[in-house]
């Protein structure tokens, strides 16, 4: 209910109008030569850092786009990108 | 009715209005303005109900609700703060917790066992014999809580809710908090006040001492108060009590409606850039024996009695008080009429002298370093023993009132609950705030100030602080004001917490939970011995006055008890809300958002029985028969019209909209073609089925696809973040609501088209899988899907909403001669259920995959550079063996279905459980689809069905080829 | 006989004093009982709608489409609303009483049918809208004409917040075409208290120009 996040687009917003992507991983990784073991960790394993995490969210109640920002964690705040060492 | 004082200039009551209520069944009459509880009062009402445990008689103590003292049943409603509570004429008010009455309440015997009943004792003593507890619990449960619920009450009153905008959220309207108010919105940030009286002013509101300048504290908080509220940048929300503070100062409360407001409660969020608390102190409850018998109450409830509500609290009074507000109080009732046996003042210096005198002019006996130690009288206050803190000296004086009152406890729920962090500070006998929440301000008498300068200028500078972290630039001004708060009086000296020379076996701590001294030293020497351990094993501070009568006491005697110092202790943690309030406040309006397709009210006229489905109202059945037989037979037989308004439709279109298709489509997407629907599945990451629907090409590089109802609203989201990292461009637009789908089903439907339109509708033009654009009635653009999800000839029309009634209209009047009917989602259930087609969802759970369902054909492998979600999961589980396999299956006994969702076993253990099953009208028996163990799933295989009711009798079924009707599909393409 | 009708989604709990048929539309001019003071809403599902979505959105800005640079920007004038979403989408909101030719380009889609358009105007129209949202429209950093894209009694919309002071604030706004009754009857309900009243096209055209 607290939590807030900043659209690229629409600017600081309710928590609740967003939908959250998970960490971010990076790109889908090529089929070619993947094993099940490194597609596993894509897919499933996350770092779950108690910090500051890059992670998605989708403005699912606004303008529709994906994008990444940085949380800490441990206080469930937004950290501006200034912040992010 | 008791004589009221009139004219006084600090009145909240309108004396020449009267209000009435019933309490008991008797009328009680009172005035505009007073709160239930200041009513009774009034009229000579002194017990207001029984505590929780001992069944103790309870009266009037604070003003605000702080215990649960004054709980009662009002308008049926249990457990109403009736200090809080505004009386309205034809209120109707019971005492709680009695059997009897509150004056004699049978159960009060009670009282005198407390001796068998010590802390915890609950938990240590009803569970031994094991079997004794059921018998117990029925007892406590009958003893337990506080007012009765009545089984038929309904709640009429409106709740709702509302998000004010802000910048500075100022908590209190005391002085300090319309100071702090004032001079942020003067810095022109908008400022939202709250304050949970019914008026604003505070600390100064009913008194009538003066400030520096001479001014009346009551006349300057009614100046105050007038100009926050006719400031323009300021809203004042009076009456409404702070209950929640979170991350980011999201602030919420709820305000209760007066007799002009729309609302009974309403529920408040706001969120604000920067916090101003300035929530004052309440009185420390002084503990002594029979410290809470009616008659006993705090100095500033005394006190308000009289200057806001016209009530002399008493005949002849002793004051055991620990401050000056105390003295304040004792002069100003004295001279308001009331008797005063004697002031003890627990603090052997430090008195205004300006009091002293006061108190010596009036000849009123003074006996500093004493403290009352007991409260006589069996019901109410007779008298009371006073005597010095050592216990060398006692007297007894006859009285029927005692104002106790140890001391002042900043408010600091508001900072505690948003993680602020409180530490013990000597000076002033406070936890004060060592660590505030991020952009929170403290100011007033929270900080241990006194002096009304000081008080005003504390809230100004915490005013321009909050402004300061709305943007503004006030470095110079907030300098200034920090220098003007430094030349004036700092934070007063607190008293000592003192207890009086007792045993403590009837002195209480928590008034709500019947917590004496003597339970918290059992629980120290039981080894709870830190207030949070004491709290739980003593329950005291867990009632509805939540930390406000313990509060401070519970960890100050804990760390006297075992004499530590006071810096090592910590007070126990509050938690929202702050204040209690009903669960209808927090739901608020409650809307119930739900959509509606354009047919829904024809529907609901034609005798559709609704169902929610998603976000979605839609027509399940269309009579009683929930097997839709009829339904059925008219689709095989007839023809059916069905509203399919919801599934999900999207244009997507743009250079790389073929690369996002490949991306979430598991099939080979190049293979769509302009004028033919290709069905198609996606999947997600793990290979499982999320998603079915038909595509078809409108040009290069757009297309129109159809999604399941229950996913339309995230495909979007779910193609957009699957191609995220690519950066291509392409566009979607949902067009969802855009479109009606009428899904038109059976041997006649084309018969029934054709009579619509004057366009070539035959097989050769539109074969099974075609799509083309078609008008009705000249003005209609439909687009026409020749399907087959029912297994009849099978058209599905996309026709604008608007037009969509119309449409509907159209094909009604052209299929009555062929014998159209509505049909609805349970019929559409059954119908693809017999062609062996699976809805997802039924058919499959979170972890079926595509081949388990037997879709492995739509899966095109080749695509690798496609990196299409799903593909290699499905690739890794291509030759696992362990998976559930769905299958067709008929039950031996022909009479009867057992419940989707039963469970497929053997002997040892569950091997596969039922998707859909139902009796089939269109073949013989009882047939349906299961998701069955590998080596269950060959034809002519035996297996078991467990039914919740069937007693340990399995039903036999048998594994069978699908589909089950017209398994060369010569119906669908006709 | 069949009547070919359009038909609107929202239904209001007052009779209409005047309606105008225009084409295949029952345009309610005018209700009865509208009083002359404010709050009004008007029905506006009869306008048409476009979606106009492309990689490189500033190369369809003409003069006939004045696409705004910003996000959230909007260009109104007597004849449409232009609506800049994002980086690639705007939604496009016609007030002509005439039908409009949409450009036969892949970048636009017909949205008529898929949202509900409604004009929420007339004095306390922020004391309603903060019953339904918590997002704040007429705060002091909003330029009017400004879309906020966000919910509305927990459903998401497009809310174009076209005048903030004065004499007649008021918002346009669209949300999914099958919460049209729900959002009318939460609307309808917060603005209880305020006496919000149902109007007709022409109040709300006076509305739009009087601020143009």
């Amino acid at each position: 209910m607290a939590l807030t996040i900043t659209c690229p687009v629409c600017g600081k917003r309710d928590g609740y109008e967003f939908r959250y992507g998970g960490e971010d991983k990076g790109p889908r990784p090529d089929e070619e030569g993947l094993t099940p073991e490194n597609w596993c960790d894509y897919v499933h394993m996350n770092d779950c850092v108690a910090g500051i995490q890059k992670e998605w969210w989708y403005h699912r109640d606004g303008c529709g786009v994906w994008f990444s920002t940085h949380r800490d964690t441990t206080t469930n705040l937004e950290i501006s990108d200034s912040e992010v060492k | 009715m008791m004589n009221r004082l009139k004219n006084l200039p600090t009145l909240r009551v309108n004396t020449s209005e009267k209000v009435s209520v019933t309490y008991r069944g008797k009328q009680y009459e009172g005035f505009k303005g007073d709160t239930v509880a200041s009513l009774l009062y009034a009229n000579g009402i002194r017990i207001f109900g029984r505590s929780l445990k001992y069944h103790r008689p309870r009266g009037l103590y604070s003003l605000d609700g702080e215990c649960s003292n004054t709980c009662m049943q009002i308008d049926d409603i249990p457990n109403e703060r009736a200090e809080n509570i505004p009386a309205r004429d034809g209120m109707n008010i019971r005492e709680q917790n009695v059997k009897g009455s509150a004056e004699k309440d049978m159960m009060g015997f009670i009282d005198k066992l407390d001796w068998a009943m010590p802390a915890g004792f609950y938990y240590h003593t009803m569970h031994r014999p094991a079997k004794m507890w059921p018998v117990a619990m029925k007892q406590i449960r009958k003893a337990a809580g506080l007012g009765t619920l009545n089984q038929n009450f309904n709640r009429h009153e409106r709740f709702d809710e509302i998000f004010p905008k802000t910048e500075v959220c100022v908590i209190g309207g005391g002085p300090a908090g319309m100071a702090a108010a004032l001079e942020a919105a003067d810095k022109g940030v908008r400022v939202i006040l709250l304050e949970s009286r019914p008026w604003l002013g505070g600390f100064y509101e009913y008194r009538t001492s003066v400030d520096e300048s001479g001014n009346f504290l009551y006349s300057k908080a009614r100046t105050l108060a007038e100009k926050v509220e006719a400031h323009p940048d300021i809203r004042v929300f009076k009456h409404t009590f702070m209950v929640g503070a979170y991350n980011n100062n999201l602030i919420t409360a709820f305000q209760r409606g007066g007799e002009t407001e729309s609302f009974h409660e309403r529920y408040i969020e706001i969120r604000a850039q920067s916090v101003v608390v300035a929530t004052g102190c309440i009185e420390r409850p002084l503990i002594f024996e029979n410290n809470e018998r009616p008659g006993v109450m705090q100095a500033g409830c005394a006190h308000r009695l009289c200057r806001t509500y016209g009530i002399l609290p008493g005949k002849a009074a002793v004051f055991s008080i620990g401050h000056d507000t105390g003295l304040e109080a004792a002069v100003d009732l004295f001279d308001m009429g009331l008797k005063i046996a004697c002031i003890a003042d627990l603090r052997e210096d430090g008195q205004d002298p300006e009091l002293l005198e006061k108190v010596k002019g009036r000849k009123i006996p003074y006996y500093p370093g004493r403290v009352a130690t007991e409260a006589l009288g069996k019901k109410r206050v007779t008298g009371v023993k006073v005597g010095t803190i050592d216990g060398t000296v006692e007297e007894t004086y006859t009285c029927d009132l005692v104002v106790a009152s140890a001391g002042f406890t900043p408010v600091t729920g508001p900072i505690t609950i948003n993680q602020g962090k409180l530490k013990f500070d000597e000076h002033t006998g406070f936890f004060l705030p060592s660590v505030l929440p991020d952009k929170t301000h403290v100011a007033g008498r929270i900080n241990g100030l006194g002096n009304p300068a000081s008080i005003e200028a504390s809230g100004k500078l915490a005013g321009l602080r909050a402004a300061a972290e709305c943007g503004k630039d006030l470095t110079g001004e907030i300098d200034e004001a920090q220098g003007e708060l430094n030349d004036l009086p700092g934070p007063q000296r607190g008293s000592k917490f003192v207890t009086g020379p007792v045993s403590g076996r009837k002195s209480y701590i928590c008034f709500d939970e019947d917590t004496t001294i003597k339970n918290i030293k059992q629980a120290i020497r039981k080894g709870f011995d830190v207030p949070e351990l004491i709290k739980r094993y003593t329950s005291a501070g867990t009632g509805p006055g939540q930390g406000g009568i313990p509060g401070h006491n519970l960890p100050l005697f804990t760390a006297k008890f075992k004499a530590e110092e006071n810096e090592k202790i910590r007070p126990t943690n509050q938690r929202p809300p702050l204040v209690p309030l009903f669960l209808s406040t927090y739901a608020g309006t409650n809307h119930d958002m739900a959509k509606r397709t354009p047919m829904h009210d024809r529907q609901k006229k034609d005798g559709g029985i609704f169902r929610r489905l998603g976000v979605w109202r839609r027509a399940r059945y269309f009579s009683n028969d929930f097997s839709c037989r009829k339904e059925i037979e008219n689709v095989r037989n007839n023809v059916g019209i069905l509203d399919g308004s919801t599934l999900g439709k999207f244009r997507i279109h743009g250079p790389d909209a073929l690369k996002a298709l490949q991306r979430v489509y598991i099939s080979n997407m190049e293979k769509v073609k302009q004028g033919r629907v290709k069905y198609t599945a996606m999947c997600n990451d793990d290979g499982c089925v999320i998603d079915d629907g038909v595509i078809t090409k409108l040009a290069e590089n757009d297309y129109f696809f159809t999604t399941s109802t229950g996913r339309a609203g995230s495909t979007v989201e779910w193609i957009r973040y699957h191609t995220r990292f690519d950066g291509w461009d392409f566009n979607l637009v949902n067009l969802t609501d855009a479109l009606g789908v009428i899904n038109l089903s059976g041997p006649n439907s084309r018969k029934v088209i054709e009579k619509v339109t004057d366009q070539d509708i035959s097989d050769q033009a539109l074969p099974f899988s075609g799509v083309k654009e078609y008008t009705i009635s000249d003005d209609i653009p439909v687009t026409v899907m020749r399907l087959g999800f029912v297994g009849e000839l099978s058209y599905e029309l996309h026709v604008p909403s608007s037009y969509m009634e119309s449409a509907w209209d159209l094909l009604l009047e052209a299929g009555k001669e062929f014998h159209i009917k509505n049909f609805g989602v349970e019929a559409q259930n059954v119908l693809r259920m017999e062609k062996g087609h699976v809805i997802l969802g039924q058919e499959s759970e979170q972890r079926t995959n595509l081949t388990d369902i037997n879709m492995g054909f739509l899966w095109y492998r080749k695509k690798k550079e496609a990196k299409t979600v799903g593909n290699v999961a499905l690739e890794q589980t291509v030759n696992d063996t362990g998976r559930l396999k769905l299958v067709g299956i008929k039950m031996k006994d022909p009479s009867r279905a057992p419940g989707d969702g039963c469970v497929i076993v053997d002997d040892t253990r569950v091997r596969g459980y039922v998707c859909t099953i139902r009796k089939s009208f269109s073949v013989e028996g009882v047939i349906g689809m299961a998701l069955v163990e590998q080596p269950l799933a060959k034809n002519g295989t035996t297996v078991f069905v467990y039914e919740d009711e069937c007693k340990g009798n399995l039903s036999e079924a048998q594994v069978v080829p699908m589909p089950f009707y017209d398994p060369e599909g010569k119906r669908m393409k006709a | 006989m069949v009547d070919i009708i359009r038909r609107s989604p929202v239904t209001f709990d007052k009779r209409p004093a005047r309606v105008e048929n225009r084409h295949n539309w029952n345009v309610v001019t005018e209700f009865a009982d509208e009083g002359e003071e404010g709050p009004w809403i008007t029905d506006l599902c009869h306008k048409t709608r476009w979606d106009v979505q492309d990689g490189n959105l500033m190369s369809l800005n003409s003069s006939d489409l004045p696409i705004p640079e910003n996000y959230g920007d909007c260009s109104l004038s007597g004849e449409m609303a232009v609506n800049r979403m994002n980086r690639t989408q705007a939604s496009v909101w016609h007030f002509s009483d005439d039908a409009v030719q949409m450009p036969n380009q892949s970048a636009y889609t017909e949205t008529t049918d898929a949202t509900v358009f409604l004009a929420l105007y007339g004095k306390n129209v922020f004391s309603i809208t903060e019953k339904l949202t918590n997002l704040d429209l007429n705060g002091p950093d909003k330029n009017p004409p400004t879309l906020v894209q966000g919910p509305f009694s927990h459903v998401p919309c497009q809310i174009l917040v076209v005048n903030k002071d004065g004499e007649m604030p008021g918002i346009l706004f669209t949300c999914s075409r099958g919460y049209a009754r729900d959002m009318v009857h939460a609307v309808m309900d917060a603005g209880r208290e305020f006496s919000l009243k149902p109007a007709g096209e022409d109040r709300c055209k006076q509305w739009i120009n009087q601020i143009l």
